[in-house]
């Protein structure tokens, strides 16, 4: 069990790190005729986006636009999806774009990230057209328009793809109370949400299942936390103070490592901030060792 | 910042070539800029012959004054800045790579034919086939950015690939005629015939004078690739952009009798 560590505000921190990995991570912007239609594509697009092992690529909203950020002057969304390689998210971005931006009524796609390798969008997408799609350099941008059922699929040939990112940063909040470790994620979750160029890509950005590495289950690559899983205090080998009754985790992507930095960071400081009035007593970190993960984020100096 | 000066010694009695001088400035001979070779009445004369030539050859060339008989003025430029005071003849900005060539009074014909990048502004009216194909060439205007103040001839963008033809005033007959792709947008609207043959590529105005049969009337749209395009140009071209319009446009698109997927886009005010 993890013993040492420093008291701020009524809270331990846990001496500990994050172990994170490297990724690659790639960004589009939607925009549509309303906020409520960008948001309403971007969560469809970033459904079943959790982790990159079920999923396929890990996916999440980055933050809202204003018409003035985006290239069309219309409300707009930022999304990011993290894989393991450029070519993991190709397919990703064909099909989840083609699913759920191009089907949804008055959006247009763009890319939101300028990397060194592209990810074909517009590329492929442009073949639903049928040969009734053009295309259009502006600003040195090629785009496609593509004919749909209420007007004009306009979409951007490429987005970047940056293979530098990094996947799998993390904070674990642990209380005496199930309700109040919820509203404190909450908040983190949200002063998380102020970063940019990061995702928290679990369902409302925090995870209840945090794993461990194997299983005794043959072709299971994680499963249950044992060490984490407070109805299981007594029976294992458990990090978990004895009033423990809840864990919960926020996992990072970011497309750089100082992104995932600062969003730790500010994740903390909420923390700090309102956790031990809510039940949080504790702020640990998820890692393997640091034996697998090239990134390393001690919790110690993130406060 | 260096500038060099051109002034014509007298009103040419011949037409006068400049079509050489980028290339002459590039690589400057002995005896320096006045000894750039350049062609009056088709022969061969020295620039300091014509012209009285005053500073430092640089990123800057002006003209002070011009002439209807001062030919591919502009042509070939890949950066700096060129301003003419006055009037300009036949083929200037011819196969201009980057840069900006500003003239301030009328241009000749064949204006930015071959063009593949930079801006030129005009602030008087431009002749015939502007941005469009010379012979012996595939493509007209492959790139940049064409402003006129004034009106446009006939055939501009002829066989034109890429880039942005502005009109303030109208274009004149077949604007766009065998057009591959860009834009050419005529704010006081285009003459007869306009996108005959066009493959590819948008025109944009108020009005046409005799739309073409071959141009199929698919309504009223608000389209996306508008705003866009309003965007890029305003952040690329500043008050040169073309005038903002809605983008809900009356679009036709044609020229059927090719294949049809150009666009003729009549704005709507």
């Amino acid at each position: 069990m993890q013993t040492t560590g420093t008291t701020i505000n009524g809270v331990l921190i846990d001496d500990t790190f994050a172990e994170a990995f490297g990724m690659s991570g790639t960004g589009l912007i939607i925009t549509a005729d309303s906020e409520k239609w960008a948001l309403q594509c971007a969560v469809t697009l970033t459904g079943f986006g959790t982790s990159v092992i079920g999923c396929g690529a890990e996916c999440g909203i980055d933050r809202l636009l204003s018409p003035d950020e985006t290239p069309d002057g219309r409300p707009g969304v930022r999304v990011l999806m993290f894989g393991f390689s450029p070519d993991a998210l190709i397919p990703q971005v064909a099909n989840r774009v083609g699913q759920c931006v191009l089907t949804s009524p008055g959006s247009a796609c763009y890319a939101a990230v300028d990397g060194p390798v592209a990810i074909p969008l517009g590329t492929t997408l442009r073949q639903f057209g049928d040969g009734f799609q053009t295309s259009r350099r502006v600003a040195g941008k090629r785009y496609w328009r593509v004919p749909v059922m209420d007007g004009e699929f306009v979409c951007q040939d490429k987005t970047g793809c940056v293979t530098d990112a990094v996947g799998g940063g993390n904070l674990l909040l642990l209380g005496h109370d199930r309700k109040g470790c919820l509203e404190v994620a909450e908040s983190t979750v949200a002063a998380i949400g102020l970063v940019n160029d990061v995702i928290t890509p679990f369902p409302g950005g925090i995870v209840r299942s945090g794993s461990k590495v194997g299983s005794k289950y043959a072709g299971m690559f994680a499963s249950a936390n044992d060490a984490f899983a407070p109805t299981l205090k007594g029976a294992t080998k458990s990090e978990l103070h004895a009033e423990t009754a809840c864990v919960l985790e926020i996992v990072i992507d970011g497309l750089t490592s100082k992104s995932v930095a600062d969003a730790m960071r500010a994740g903390l400081k909420a923390i700090i901030a309102g956790g031990a009035a809510k039940g949080v007593t504790r702020v640990s970190a998820g890692n393997y060792g640091g034996k697998l993960g090239q990134h390393h984020y001690h919790l110690r100096e993130l406060v | 910042m260096s500038r060099l000066t051109l002034k014509l010694k007298s009103t040419p009695v011949n037409r006068i070539d400049l079509s050489g001088l980028a290339a002459g400035l590039a690589k400057l001979p002995a005896g320096g800029v006045e000894r750039i070779v350049i062609l009056s009445g088709g022969k061969p004369v020295w620039l300091g012959d014509v012209f009285t030539v005053s500073g430092t050859a640089g990123s800057d060339i002006a003209f002070e004054g011009g002439s209807d008989r001062l030919d591919g003025v502009g042509a070939g430029m890949t950066g700096g800045t060129l301003t003419v005071d006055g009037n300009v003849g036949d083929g200037a900005g011819t196969g201009m790579r980057g840069g900006r060539l500003e003239i301030r009074g009328n241009v000749g014909g064949m204006l930015a034919s071959g063009m593949k990048g930079g801006i030129i502004h005009v602030t008087g009216s431009a002749g015939d086939f502007l941005g469009a194909v010379s012979a012996g060439h595939r493509f007209g205007m492959t790139g940049g950015n064409v402003i006129v103040d004034g009106n446009i001839g006939a055939r501009a963008g002829d066989k034109m690939r890429r880039g942005l033809i502005l009109a303030r005033g109208t274009a004149g007959e077949a604007a766009g005629s065998r057009m591959i792709g860009g834009t050419i947008v005529a704010e006081g609207g285009f003459g007869p015939h306009a996108g005959q043959l066009m493959r590819r590529g948008t025109l944009i105005a108020p009005r046409v004078d005799r739309m073409l049969a071959t141009f199929a009337d698919c309504g009223v749209h608000d389209l996306v690739i508008l705003r866009l395009m309003a965007r890029g140009w305003a952040s690329e071209l500043g008050a040169l952009a073309p005038k903002p319009f809605s983008p809900a446009v009356r679009r036709f698109a044609g020229d059927l009798s090719a294949i049809g997927k150009g666009e003729i886009l009549l704005t709507i005010t």
